[in-house]
């Protein structure tokens, strides 16, 4: 009876062993400069298509109240540094874009009630998180969200969120100094298949700085005379 | 249309304004409009324009920081034009010195013509009164 204990307790530590060696080291700095950004197809549900036809950049676009409209609105600014810390019990995100402080509990993706992230305070679109690690990847699974964007910018500016959004974020490593971030958007209130967006970070030398928008500042401004 | 393309870079003969803000209204006319934060939507990467005037406010901030200047045109009437540029933290590690930025020195600065808005521009190198030029 003791021997087999001994056994399956050996076998869960060689496991556990094996799943820590295998976990990336993605720790460090990294910013959104040069690197690519694909966006797939959407299929729009005709809601999501009514919705994203109605988006108004000049009054619609929550980064003019310096506020962060989904995960990937928040991974797609440009020259601005994530800083990533991984911990035995959680991993922290600090996105420089709006001083965003991200702090996720790593959980066993298979429990039932796992703990969640707190939420992002005045930023009800970014929702509660858990991650765990899958293989060479960090996985972040993310929903309890508010109506949002995925983007607004480029061509992709008023792609909607809806409460129904979950969102999967995999971060793993192309190379020692290229972090892939792959996202899939999945909100069938929006659109009739998931929408994945893929954005690659290199590493960065720079340290992370203070944002501190005010609403007053990040409003749209035309010349006065 | 070909003439206004690039403008003249020395601080004296800098001044056909009218003309840029002309081919500024009729971009806007036909461009799309979808987003506020976004470079080739909201400014024109196929032209570079360059304004000479009098730094008139300096905001160092984030998202998106901004100068206006004082641009007088060739018909002697002075407008305003606004100059965005990336946020203050893009700037300053880009090697942008704050301080060197002074209201009422006379800046010249290149960039690209805003698509929707008029005398808008986005902020590619910034010509400071001893010469020095800055990129971010």
């Amino acid at each position: 009876m003791m021997r087999g204990v001994l056994v399956i307790l050996y076998v869960v530590s060689a496991a556990t062993f094996a799943h820590a060696q295998q976990r990336p080291d993605i720790s460090g700095n990294w910013i959104l400069n040069g690197g690519k950004t694909t966006f797939g197809e959407w299929h729009l549900t005709d809601a999501g298509d009514r919705r994203f036809k109605a988006y108004d950049f000049k009054k619609d676009d929550p980064s003019l109240k310096c506020i962060g409209s989904s995960w990937t609105r928040v991974w797609l600014n440009p020259n601005v540094l994530v800083k990533i810390t991984q911990n035995a019990k959680d991993v922290r995100l600090q996105y420089e874009w709006m001083d965003i402080d991200r702090r996720i509990p790593i959980v066993d993706p298979g429990a039932l009630r796992p703990m969640r992230s707190v939420p992002i305070p005045m930023m009800p679109a970014l929702g509660t998180s858990v991650a765990w690690y899958d293989g060479d990847a960090l996985v972040i699974e993310t929903r309890d969200v508010a109506p949002g964007y995925v983007s607004t910018m480029q061509e992709w500016a008023g792609l909607p969120q809806s409460r129904m959004m979950r969102t999967i974020e995999r971060l793993s490593l192309a190379n020692p100094n290229l972090l892939n971030i792959n996202i899939t958007h999945v909100d069938p209130a929006n659109y009739r298949e998931p929408l994945i967006v893929n954005i690659t970070y290199p590493r960065s030398k720079f340290e992370l700085m203070h944002y501190g928008c005010d609403p007053k500042d990040a409003q749209i401004t035309e010349p006065s005379k | 249309m070909a003439a206004i393309q690039r403008m003249p870079r020395s601080p004296s003969r800098a001044n056909n304004v009218a003309a840029l803000s002309l081919l500024a209204a009729l971009v806007a006319l036909t461009a799309p409009v979808r987003a506020h934060h976004s470079v080739p939507v909201n400014f024109d990467q196929s032209k570079e324009i360059t304004i000479t005037g009098k730094l008139t406010e300096a905001k160092w901030i984030n998202p998106h920081s901004r100068f206006r200047l004082d641009v007088t045109q060739d018909d002697g009437k002075t407008v305003e034009w606004l100059v965005e540029m990336g946020a203050v933290n893009t700037m300053r590690r880009a090697g942008f010195e704050i301080d060197k930025f002074v209201v009422g020195d006379t800046l010249t600065i290149i960039g690209w013509p805003g698509r929707d808005r008029e005398r808008t521009m986005l902020l590619r190198t910034a010509v400071l009164k001893d010469g020095t030029r800055l990129s971010p």
